[in-house]
């Protein structure tokens, strides 16, 4: 068994990152905001794309999605300005050498909510296709074995839809809407010595 | 054939019967109610006679709906939600969740609730750890362990309790520190509210204890030669196997990738402490059990450090008392003792979040199973699940 040694390495830059993978695929739009590297590419090349980037980065984070709806069953619809109705799906690869990490996103229409699957370039991508399929209804072509992993066989709808209500809130009103009383306290807390 | 006794003639026409069975392939159910599957996991094997072909593992049987139910809760009322997912480990679920929102909100968090934090945190990583260092060799057929290395996990566990209020329950990090404990005269304006005495001097002591029990186990399990004939060689995840499905945390490590997310994020302060991160050879079920043996050290010894230098001040920022977060997007992970736990917060500005995906480490662990139990006998099954050491509660959320 053998050990590292026990300095930290340097850290990468999120705004570096995004910037260099960013040009590196052609991306259509980065971003950096809150440390987080994000790079925005186009569905057509989605599978293509992650050919490219995991050579760079073989760590395979995670992929999911998110409904961005403006009529929305439960909690708040987005501020600002009107969003259009889409799908966002993403995923977050990452390298095992520096720790750089970057999330893939790309849009499809809900009307057409179909992409290619990545089970071919990152075999972990099965299970959380699976999952995403299942919680929004998208489709990933060319996947094997498309059936429910969370949900029980017979479910119906997709729960993660904004759409999709929580029936129990339906039914009664929550009495944890109000929060809880901060202990009086609060704005003199100092610490003593160790 | 004459002079040749008839009952030598029958043995040798019978052993001229070619032993051709007509064998069939047996799918067996390794069902949700099992002692070994680490909860309700079920494994869906096609074995010929005791070699797997084929396994399918079925899960969702815990499937609490966590991402959905997060878009009705607040803030401070995920942080205690967040407990829950991989109650093993419950104060190291809400770290990348509070510092993910921290860091949209723009908060600063003080240095002695960040210490307090990081030693919270890896008393949780030694309790995960020793727990699994007593279920693993008691389902290998090893008894002894599971006394051992529960005593000292209990003490671990009073300690925690002592400053929390909860032992697998925590929650006690709030948006901007953790909670004043909770002390004598906790009514009364102008009381100093800070850890209950004597609760680092404790800690400290146990230590000692927990560096004792890593040695008891490691005289009983480590060399026995059944143990080893049990883990070594079995269940090799190759390190671009694991990096391909997201394996984590000791699991990658016991792979040969030194990858650690304490040493690469700044989630805690970290790196004003000497330790170091223990690397496995093989990636067989040995690796990652020595890995998680020697990571127990390495934490008391990062415990002890931090008792030592641990700074006075207050143990939460200022936070405003109805808790909007303003529109933006972030990805926040944290070494969990089972792998890499991540938050992905979309804030649209409310009270709730918009999105809350969470990225849990036992369900990505657990992805490789059908590719890594393929061709494996049976009873291999169980140590192969024992050493990835996951919860169900992780893997299903």
């Amino acid at each position: 068994m053998t050990e590292s040694p026990s300095e930290a390495p340097a850290r990468p830059d999120p705004a570096a990152v995004a910037e260099h993978f960013a040009s590196l695929v052609e991306a259509t739009g980065h971003s950096a905001a809150h440390a987080t590297a994000k790079i925005i590419v186009p569905r057509e090349r989605w599978v293509e794309i992650h050919e490219v980037l995991q050579e760079h980065l073989p760590f395979f984070s995670y992929l999911s999605a998110i409904d961005w709806s403006c009529e929305v069953a439960v909690g708040d619809p987005p501020g600002g300005d009107e969003v259009s109705e889409r799908y966002e799906v993403m995923t977050r690869i990452s390298d095992v050498d520096e720790g750089k990490a970057l999330i893939v996103s790309t849009e499809i229409p809900k009307d057409d909510a179909t992409i290619p699957t990545l089970i071919g370039v990152y075999g972990g991508a099965d299970w959380h296709e699976r999952e995403t399929a299942e919680m929004f209804g998208i489709d990933f072509e060319g996947h094997p074995n498309l059936v429910k992993l969370y949900l029980p066989d017979g479910f119906q709808g997709h729960p993660l839809q904004k759409s999709f209500p929580l029936l129990s809130r339906d039914l009664k009103p929550w009495p944890g809407d109000v929060d809880v009383e901060d202990m009086p306290s609060t704005g003199n807390v100092e610490g003593g010595g160790a | 054939m004459t002079g040749i006794d008839p009952r030598v003639a029958m043995f040798h026409s019978e052993t001229q019967v070619s032993v051709e069975l007509q064998t069939e392939d047996m799918t067996l159910n390794l069902g949700p109610q099992h002692p070994s599957t680490h909860g309700v996991l079920r494994l869906i094997a096609k074995v010929d006679g005791e070699r797997v072909e084929e396994i399918e593992p079925v899960i969702g049987y815990m499937h609490r709906g966590y991402e959905k139910l997060a878009e009705v809760r607040t803030y401070p009322q995920i942080t205690a939600l967040v407990n829950r997912i991989d109650w093993v480990s419950g104060f190291a679920n809400e770290i990348a969740f509070v510092t993910a929102a921290e860091r949209l909100m723009g908060l600063e968090v003080p240095e002695r609730a960040q210490y307090v934090r990081l030693i919270l945190t890896e008393m949780t990583r030694i309790s995960s750890h020793l727990l699994f260092l007593s279920s693993y060799p008691l389902e290998l057929g090893a008894a002894t362990p599971l006394m051992f290395a529960l005593r000292d996990r209990e003490r671990i566990m009073d300690l925690i309790e002592g400053v929390t209020g909860g032992r697998f329950h925590p929650n006690f990090n709030r948006l901007g520190g953790v909670k004043p404990a909770a002390g004598g005269g906790s009514t009364q304006k102008k009381v100093v509210q800070d850890l209950p005495a004597g609760f680092l001097e404790d800690t400290r002591v146990a230590m000692a204890g927990v560096y004792k029990v890593c040695d008891e186990i490691d005289g009983l399990i480590t060399g026995n030669e059944i143990f080893a004939e049990r883990t070594k060689g079995i269940g090799v995840i190759p390190a671009d196997k694991a990096m391909e499905y997201g394996v984590s945390g000791p699991n990658l490590r016991g792979s040969g990738v030194g990858f650690d997310l304490r040493k690469v994020e700044d989630y805690l302060p970290y790196d004003l402490f000497d330790w170091q991160v223990p690397i496995g050879i093989d990636g067989d079920c040995f690796d990652r059990y020595v890995v998680r043996m020697e990571e127990i050290r390495q934490s008391a010894s990062i415990i002890e450090q931090a008792i030592d230098s641990i700074p006075s001040g207050p143990l939460r920022a200022k936070a405003p008392r109805i808790i909007k977060i303003p529109q933006g997007e972030i990805y926040v992970r944290a070494e969990n003792p089972k792998g890499e736990m991540g938050y992905h917060i979309v804030s649209e500005g409310g009270r709730e979040p918009y999105r809350l995906k969470i990225r849990s480490a036992s369900y990505s662990n657990l992805s490789i199973l059908p590719w890594l139990l393929e061709g494996v006998l049976l009873p291999d099954i169980i140590a192969i699940l024992g050493s990835l050491d996951f919860v169900l509660g992780d893997v299903d959320r």
